[in-house]
């Protein structure tokens, strides 16, 4: 996720007149966060546990020491290491804080708990090694950290010199987030991404795999991201409606936004209506009602509740003429024709002269007409309602216009810019604005979509703007020779279409180098030419800032807890040592050291937050808060709302823009793959293998999504024993389509299309909708003789398909059919 | 008799992530397969379709459950040995160096605490973290619990404050050993015996 | 299957031991109030199948010890006498196992008058009773585990006690006619092997065997039923057990103790009469009988284990 600073908004101008601290403060995407941290050692007291105890880990040599778990999954925790004979003994919660909302206890969930098992995994990779025959042949050879920064160093040089800087990619991965030195993401903020600009610069990529398609929408609608009401507004709502929204899966921390949507919930008792194709345990556990509709579909549900909302006379017309353009055809833009507007397009006064009535959404959403009707009364009467999405509706090919949807649902609501309402994007948290010196440009200018860098391997130079969404110049020159792949298993296991991108990858004519930094042997470090062993972060200091945790902030100082294990280096020395071998290491270290950076980046960031503590107390500490004052959530767009003129968005009219001048455009210059479609409206778009296609395929009938899990982050603590038994790889299937096909819980199943096949555990389920399954995502691809995938990775059977406007990863597109295995 | 000691459950803030679960294995370091603390989830209901719309009818609710230091002790009144043995604060414990490993407590106990360590070839559970007690500390369960819905303490406290539900499914018949546990149910709780859901992760509990 | 094999393998020969006792009292009883028959001429007939009862018990006992963890501390079982059914059992079956001992020793060396010996046999046997009462009171006061917890539990055990002890008596007495005659033929001797009086014993007993084993295995076949409807009237757990009795192993074992006690029901009688001239046929039949019997009971057994099924979580 994300750091705000990579998202289209986050420039200097501060959306929505946002003042700069206050922007920068509210982080609108969890998750990330422009972190800084680093660690140092630190004599671990147990704040709570009083003398006696810290005497009596004196006596039994048991030291306890402040780390954290720096994964990517939104929240982010301090781990408490208890530590004996150089071992990691035992993993323990916060105990600092308390359980109300702005001091919170920031308990790790059940994956920080199993660390222990993460750090001492029999996959840890031991040493350098260097690949021996075809690459993904399994064979390899140690070789000396020497021997690989060599190889590494004289490689970069000769890409560089051959075809340029622009065949250098740092890929997407997000495996160690929220520090400031071990940072894998995004890439300007990555050690390597230093290393590499000292060098001459990469290239870059722009949005990410958790969100390219909302901020694709985003940006063209209200011209970048702002963010949603943080979930403890919810007190200040009448009801409450989250589209793929899943907190308590994807948000787990006990300091996360689990916690503060139940503690908020147990206060105000706020009615919430959760809509998903899976009852998820946030429908469980926050949810009054679910609406069960097919994946890809929410903008459809969305124009059916438009046309009951705009017939009954429901829609706030105030607000849609004073802040928002197109929504009929008195506010659109010059010189586009009558029968554009979002309200032509309702009622079936638009081109393709169909009315969206609830019965027309009804077949395509699976959602009965009248619950829709009902729904739609319920949301425009009800005032304030606090309406958000999270990344589930927009993780697919129609991903723009479904989060473009959802918008402007709050838009005909009204809801946009109050307290208790919403903007219909994901909800905002408070952040600290740490900074961060060590970060420095990229002079490579050219930028391609974060999930097109199979495309950039395969054919760069016919990537264009228009084409492939290229940014920064118009065509790519060459393609991608060199990939530094650092905590990421994007290369393979994370990316679509598992099989196909192996067969890219196995042609090293394509791609010449590929360098893994990685803690474990996975389905991507088997690909690579160059693995190199990295430290964990028990293994070494960081500065860690915060997850989204409600209207706290706070951030980690992580010691180091043990020695690197085996042969392992540090990042930071690993890009030393080869900045030494390009003949920059002056420029890369400043003179400083990892834990010199960590207090420089620590004393930089006073200026923003003046009382963040010193080094030595904050390692003391583990943990440090500064909550917002309790009583105010984050609620975008108020001065935007009260004054539009004043306080414009921007976008190009300053409006929300329900009707985007950009995308009409846009419209009519991009070249489409065949079946896609860019539309000015938040139209619902029928594209490749979705809801619609489904029912009409015969071959490949169910649609298969693939919902982010408690077992793992990703495939991060995957592989975990504790975890495994916990939460087993398990694929949901609904009654009807498990009975149709004599599947019974518990027993195997095959999930197969023409990409591939996968062999997993079926969860027959009647939380998940008819029609749909869900492959958890992150499971480890392991094919067997016959190339069926044991292990279960949904991406064996997704594609490389993207969205047409940001070229997003549409993970939760795909059409499959299960057999009992 | 002294304070006796019982475990409270929240079962509206239970979202299944099994922290609790993981935070005793970690504290006491148990293999895979020797799980002091698990959590079930129970569900049922139905769906109907017309065409081609569907609604669903379902409920889901999570139970995390321990040993519950019953007031009769089942899994003690049939241990041979006395291995099985209920302290004075009603923590109900394993004696290593009496238990033979019979496993016959485990049939007995209708909560599946009594938990064989194969390895070690005796019986092992869940005795309420009582070295973290001593220390002033909280059962690691209930520290690690990120939502907060664990707490344990002398049982007729947790009653005071959280009233007496134990009857839920899929917990069994609370007649059969008294169990000192307190739940606030989900608002799709089942009463234990209604016959209405079943658990969903059999092979994780 | 057999996923508790020292179990099975010890509840089966403790009960068979216990029920072989008891049948071979038995014997004694009707030999010498009905045959009129001295108490030497009985123990000829029954001591070889006596120490056989030792040995089984002995296996019993040996495979119990498997079923333990940590066998080191066996000796700990017996201190919750006082509450815990596992330790009753124990206790009794060391009893048992003390007293059979006991008195099969008196029996080899002839100690003490034939009455005292009487005396500890019948206390030998009471005790074999409250061995099987006490194993079957185990299960059968689980009140977690709905497919044990059942009256089913201890009529099921009593029926396997007795069957499988008469069946093997039969085939104890059968295989030591056999033996003494291939012994006989050995050594080619001119006495006849086995005495009329002991045949004319042996004949009727193994009447009384085929009367009781059909007996038992029509008190059988109406507990069956009776179980299984009890299981389906009650919740998920009894269900589920209910399952373990449906597939080809259970229809198999009702089959095998079906076949095995109607099929010396049946020939038996025909049999027992030509036996004087040639014990083959029916030593045969006895041994099959018992076989049959004995592996019906065994697969019976480790059903018994697999039902369990424990309501709750
Ligand atoms: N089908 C499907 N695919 C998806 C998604 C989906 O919903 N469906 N979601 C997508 C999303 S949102 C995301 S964010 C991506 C995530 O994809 P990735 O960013 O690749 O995340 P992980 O799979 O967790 O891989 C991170 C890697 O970092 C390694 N790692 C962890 N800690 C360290 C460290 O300290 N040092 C080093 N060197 N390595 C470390 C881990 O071992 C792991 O291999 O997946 C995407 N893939
Ligand atoms: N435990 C855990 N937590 C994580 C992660 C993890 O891997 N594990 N990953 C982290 C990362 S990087 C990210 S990006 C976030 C991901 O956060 P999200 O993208 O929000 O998570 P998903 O599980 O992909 O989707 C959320 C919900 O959307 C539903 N959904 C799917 N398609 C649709 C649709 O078309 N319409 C509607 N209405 N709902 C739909 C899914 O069933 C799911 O319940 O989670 C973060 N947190
Ligand atoms: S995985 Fe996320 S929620 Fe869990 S411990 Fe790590 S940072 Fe916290
Ligand atoms: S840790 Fe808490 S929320 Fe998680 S499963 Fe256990 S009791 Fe439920
Ligand atoms: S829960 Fe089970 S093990 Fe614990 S005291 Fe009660 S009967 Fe015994
Ligand atoms: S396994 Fe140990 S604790 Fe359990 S009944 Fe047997 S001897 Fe007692
Ligand atoms: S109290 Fe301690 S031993 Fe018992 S379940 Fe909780 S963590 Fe495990
Ligand atoms: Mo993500």
């Amino acid at each position: 996720m994300t750091a705000i600073s990579d998202h289209p908004t986050s420039s200097d101008a501060s959306p929505g007149g946002i003042s700069r601290r206050s922007f920068l403060k509210w982080s609108a995407v969890a998750g990330g966060g422009v972190a800084l941290v680093s660690g140092t050692r630190q004599l671990g007291l147990l704040p709570g546990a009083g003398l006696s105890a810290s005497a009596q880990e004196e006596a039994s040599g048991v030291e306890t020491i402040w780390s954290s778990c720096n994964v990517n999954c939104g929240s982010r925790c301090p781990l408490r290491m208890q530590v004996a004979d150089g071992r990691v003994v035992r993993v323990l919660p916060d105990n600092t804080g308390d359980d109300a909302l702005g001091s919170q206890q920031v308990r790790a969930c059940v994956r920080g708990l199993s660390y222990r098992q993460r750090l001492y995994s029999p996959d840890r990779i031991k040493t350098p090694m260097r690949r021996v025959g075809e690459r993904g042949s399994g064979d390899w050879e140690e070789i000396s950290w020497e021997e690989a920064y060599d190889e590494i160093a004289d490689s970069m040089k000769r890409i560089i010199e051959e075809y340029g800087n622009e065949a250098l990619y740092l890929n997407y991965g997000t495996g160690t987030l929220g520090g400031t030195i071990t940072s894998s993401w995004p890439p300007i903020s990555t050690p390597f991404s230093r290393l590499f600009s000292l060098a001459g610069g990469y290239l870059n990529h722009y949005a990410d795999y958790s969100t390219a398609q909302i901020q694709g929408a985003v940006q063209y609608h209200y011209g970048g991201w702002i963010g949603s009401n943080s979930l403890d507004d919810a007190k200040n709502a009448n009801l409450v409606v989250m589209f793929g929204n899943n907190p308590f899966e994807t948000r787990m921390s006990g300091g996360g936004e689990i916690y503060v949507s139940q503690q908020t919930r147990e206060q105000a008792k706020v009615k919430t209506i959760i809509i998903d194709p899976r009852y998820s345990d946030t429908a469980m556990g926050l949810g009054d009602e679910w609406v069960a509709l097919r994946p890809g579909t929410d903008s459809a549900l969305v124009a059916g509740m438009a046309h009951v909302m705009i017939t009954e006379d429901l829609v706030d017309q105030e607000f849609l003429d004073r802040c928002c353009q197109g929504y009929d055809d008195e506010h659109l833009p010059d010189g586009v024709p009558a029968g554009s507007s979002y309200k032509a397009y309702i009622l079936g006064d638009g081109p393709d002269g169909e009315a969206k009535t609830p019965e027309w959404a009804a077949p395509i959403t699976g959602v009965p007409a009248g619950t829709i009707t009902r729904l739609a009364r319920e949301i425009a009467t009800t005032k304030p309602v606090l309406i958000n999405q999270g990344w589930g509706p927009q993780r697919h090919v129609n991903g723009e216009n479904q989060a473009r949807a959802i918008f402007t649902l709050c838009a005909l609501t009204g809801n946009v810019g109050i307290p208790g309402g919403g903007t219909g994007e994901r909800e905002g948290s408070y952040g600290l604005p740490l900074a961060n010196p060590f970060v420095i440009d990229n002079p490579v200018e050219a930028s391609i979509p974060v999930f097109a860098w199979t495309d950039a391997v395969e054919k760069g130079p016919e990537m264009t703007a228009t084409n492939a969404g290229v940014r920064g110049v118009d065509r790519l020159e060459v393609p991608i020779k060199f990939i530094l792949n650092y905590a990421s298993n994007a290369l393979v296991n994370q990316h679509g279409d598992i099989n196909r991108t192996i067969e890219l990858l196995k042609d090293d004519s394509k791609c010449e180098m590929i360098v893994n930094v990685e803690n474990r042997m996975t389905v991507s470090a088997r690909y690579a030419d160059i693995v190199l062993p990295d430290t964990t972060n028990a293994e070494q200091m960081d500065l860690a800032s915060q997850g989204s945790a409600g209207n706290m902030g706070y951030a980690i100082l992580a010691s180091q807890v043990i020695e690197p294990l085996y042969d392992c280096r540090t990042v930071y020395e690993m890009c030393t040592e080869l900045a030494k071998r390009l003949d920059i290491e002056e420029e890369f270290t400043e003179g400083r050291t990892q834990e010199e950076w960590i207090r420089h980046i620590l004393d930089a960031s006073r200026e923003d937050i003046p009382d963040l503590p010193s080094f030595e107390d904050f390692k003391e500490m583990g943990i440090w808060r500064e909550p917002n004052p309790p009583e105010v959530g984050y609620v975008p767009l108020q001065d935007f709302r009260e004054d539009p003129e004043e306080h414009p968005l921007p976008t190009p009219s300053g409006r929300i823009e329900i009707f985007s001048s950009e995308l009409w455009e846009m419209a009519e210059t991009w070249e489409l793959p065949e079946g896609q479609r860019i539309t000015a409206l938040p139209e619902h778009l029928s594209m490749q293998e979705s809801a619609e296609v489904a029912r009409s395929d015969d071959t490949y009938p169910l649609q298969c999504i693939a919902h982010h899990v408690k077992q793992r982050t990703h495939s991060t603590y995957g592989h975990i024993p504790w975890l495994e038994e916990a939460h087993p790889h398990v694929a949901w299937i609904h009654p009807w389509d498990a009975e149709e096909r004599g599947i019974a819980n518990d027993e195997k199943m095959y999930v197969f299309n023409d990409r591939g096949r996968i062999r997993v555990s079926a969860r027959v389920t009647n939380r998940i909708a008819p029609g749909t399954v869900s492959v958890p995502h992150g499971a480890w691809y392991e094919p067997d003789e016959q190339g069926v995938d044991v292990g279960g990775s949904p991406n064996t059977l997704t594609s490389w398909l993207q969205s047409p406007i940001h070229k997003g990863n549409a993970q939760h597109t795909m059409l499959v059919q299960v057999e009992r295995a | 008799m002294a304070t006796q000691l019982g475990f409270y459950f929240d079962q509206t803030r239970c979202n299944g992530c099994k922290a609790c679960q993981v935070a005793c294995k970690d504290k006491h370091d148990l293999p895979v397969g020797v799980t002091w603390r698990r959590v079930a989830e129970h569900g049922g209901g139905s769906w109907q379709s017309d065409g081609d719309t569907f609604s669903p009818s379902v409920f889901a609710t999570y139970m995390s459950t321990a040993c519950n230091h019953c007031e009769r002790p089942v899994c003690a009144e049939v241990c041979p040995t006395t291995a099985m043995h209920q302290r004075d604060d009603g923590v109900v414990a394993v004696d290593d160096d009496l238990c033979v490993g019979c496993r016959y407590c485990e049939w007995a106990c209708p909560y599946s605490a009594p938990q064989y360590n194969a390895e070690l070839g005796s019986m092992t559970k869940c005795d309420l973290c009582t070295d973290y007690r001593e220390e002033g500390l909280e059962p690691a369960c209930v520290a690690g619990c990120p939502s907060r819905a664990l707490d344990w303490g002398p049982i007729d406290e947790l009653r005071e404050r959280y009233g007496d539900v134990d009857a839920i499914e899929p917990l069994p018949d609370p007649a059969i050993t008294e169990p000192r546990l307190v739940i606030t149910p989900h608002r799709d709780a089942q009463m234990t015996g209604s016959g209405t859901g079943t658990i969903k992760n059999p092979l994780e509990v | 299957m057999f996923t508790d094999l020292s179990m099975v393998v010890f509840t089966v020969f403790a009960q068979m031991s216990v029920g072989a006792f008891i049948v071979l009292g038995a014997v004694q009883v009707y030999a010498r109030v009905q045959g009129g028959r001295s108490a030497e001429d009985v123990d000829r007939v029954t001591d070889p199948a006596l120490y056989a009862v030792g040995v089984t018990l002995a296996l019993g006992l040996i495979a119990s010890i498997f079923h333990l963890g940590t066998p080191m501390n066996a000796i700990n079982v017996l201190r919750h006498v006082d509450s815990s059914w596992l330790s009753r059992e124990i206790a009794f079956g060391l009893a048992f196992a003390g007293l059979g001992f006991v008195f099969a020793a008196t029996q080899y060396f002839k100690w003490g008058s034939a009455a005292l010996r009487q005396a500890l046999a019948a206390l030998t046997a009471l005790v074999g009773v409250g061995l099987v009462v006490s194993m079957s009171m185990i299960y059968a006061s689980l009140d977690a585990v709905p497919a044990w917890s059942t009256w089913v539990t201890p009529a099921q055990f009593a029926i396997t006690t007795l069957l499988l002890g008469s069946l093997a008596v039969g085939a104890a007495f059968m295989g030591t006619v056999m033996w003494r005659r291939r012994q006989a033929a050995d050594e080619e001797a001119e006495e006849p092997t086995t005495d009329a009086g002991d045949l004319e014993t042996i004949s009727t007993s193994l009447k009384g065997i085929a009367v009781a084993s059909i007996v038992l295995l029509g008190a059988a076949f109406v507990v069956i039923p009776l179980h299984l409807n009890e299981l389906s009237q009650g919740g998920a757990a009894a269900v589920a057990s209910a399952e373990v009795f449906s597939g080809a192993m259970f229809a198999l074992r009702l089959a095998l103790v079906f076949l095995g006690a109607g099929l010396l029901g049946f020939f038996v009688y025909r049999f027992a009469a030509r036996m004087e001239s040639n014990p083959q046929p029916l030593a045969v039949v006895a041994t099959v009988a018992f076989g049959l019997v004995f592996v019906g009971e065994f697969i019976g057994r480790s059903l018994f284990y697999e039902s369990m099924t424990r309501i709750g979580m």
